[in-house]
């Protein structure tokens, strides 16, 4: 981030930057640079709080008007409610859905792959809900259909079903794995009115209760095993995150 | 919390361990008042169009974001895993912020908002974002954008 800084401030652009890892941005000392204390994906702290996000963003934007620099300012103001949430490993959020199993705990390969098509038919009318309420879908490629069958079919045959060949197999494996993601975290939130898990109570959620989250690790060890170094790369650091 | 001294591991040592060019040259570029200002947005987040080509590699490549797109046509395809999706998808504006933008240029804050905006995808090495980051400035000074806000994820 701080290096693209670099390259467009010499050539005469003006530059400026919200910097989220410190220590990174003091080694590369861009021109212009805000700090803030929010975790990694959110650098306006918190979704559906325009007021705060727009006091980051002019806290931001004014440094272009600094007489000289390199400038590191700090946003010290903690992101308003559920950011810290899930870091603490507080309860305070839970499904809505009622699981039929105990998908979470299933080792058996045949049963949690059953398991797994159990859960995705019992989330899908509630992501057609938030569907519905939000006319938006972070879901990119795999729809809640397919990314299913793209992960199941590589797990039971270790190859993409006919007429999924758009992609190469370790970008495809890697793209229905957020999609799947995305499909769980707007079935999860689709009740009307409810609140959202911190992304911390999301990932709790997902890696440790649903078959889904086990799927997604049974990919990433038979990706591992797999001699294709593209696959064994995705396997490796592109499924599953380092704390999981 | 983007604080590595709270990170647990692995995950901090990860993030210690990214390449971090360290830069002999200190350029400045000084302008305008904040509020003539046009300002375009450059993200590392892995964004695109819907339909556009999904990020892939280390090849430090760029996507192209229309002015006028809407919150359902940007999607993410960022390869890392270990950073929160959750907050973009309740609302693109915690990653993407144009709504915050155009509000700030509809009341005067800021000048305007360019036509265009970009997208990398920040695990490329920033090396390889060179040649792409020197062409992208010819872009912008083409839109007459004299603010750059560049965003991580």
């Amino acid at each position: 981030m701080g290096a693209l800084a670099h390259y467009l401030e010499s050539e005469g652009l003006p530059t400026t930057q919200i910097s989220l890892i410190r220590e990174h941005t003091e080694t590369i000392r861009p021109p212009r640079a805000l700090w803030v204390p929010f975790e990694l994906g959110r650098p306006f702290g918190t979704p559906g709080n325009a007021a705060f996000q727009k006091r980051v963003l002019m806290a931001a934007l004014r440094l272009l008007e600094a007489p000289e620099g390199p400038l590191l300012v700090d946003f010290t103001e903690e992101a308003p409610e559920g950011a810290a949430r899930g870091d603490e490993g507080l309860e305070g959020w839970s499904c809505p859905i009622i699981m039929t199993s105990e998908a979470g705990k299933e080792t058996d390969m045949e049963r949690l792959l059953a398991a797994f098509k159990r859960e995705v038919a019992e989330l899908r009318p509630r992501y057609d809900l938030g569907f519905e309420e939000r006319k938006r879908t972070a879901v990119v490629e795999f729809g809640p259909q397919s990314s299913p069958e793209v992960l199941s079919s590589f797990l039971t045959g270790g190859k993409l079903l006919a007429g999924q060949k758009k992609f190469s197999l370790a970008l495809a494996l890697r793209l229905a794995a957020q999609d799947l993601k995305a499909f769980y975290f707007e079935a999860a939130t689709a009740r009307p009115g409810s609140a959202s898990p911190s992304s911390g109570e999301f990932n709790r959620w997902f890696w440790q209760e649903t078959a889904g989250g086990r799927i997604l690790k049974a990919v990433k060890e038979r990706c591992m095993q797999e001699s294709d170094e593209s696959l064994k790369k995705t396997g490796a650091m592109l499924l599953v995150p380092l704390d999981q | 919390m983007a604080r590595l001294d709270r990170m647990p591991e692995p995950m901090k040592s990860h993030l210690l361990n990214l390449p971090c060019p360290a830069f002999q040259e200190r350029p400045w570029v000084s302008g305008k008042p904040l509020a003539e200002r046009r300002i375009a947005i450059i993200s590392t987040a892995g964004l695109q169009r819907r339909g556009d080509r999904p990020f892939e590699g280390m090849t430090g490549e760029y996507r192209v974001i229309s002015g006028d797109i809407t919150a359902g046509d940007l999607v993410m395809t960022h390869i890392s895993t270990n950073f929160d999706r959750t907050g973009f998808q309740q609302d693109w504006n915690v990653a993407f912020p144009l709504d915050r933008l155009k509000e700030l240029a509809a009341e005067g804050s800021i000048g305007s908002v360019a036509a265009y905006h970009y997208s990398f995808m920040g695990a490329a090495d920033p090396s390889d974002m060179e040649p792409a980051a020197r062409t992208l400035a010819l872009l912008l000074k083409g839109d007459n954008v004299d603010g750059v806000l560049l965003l991580p994820v």
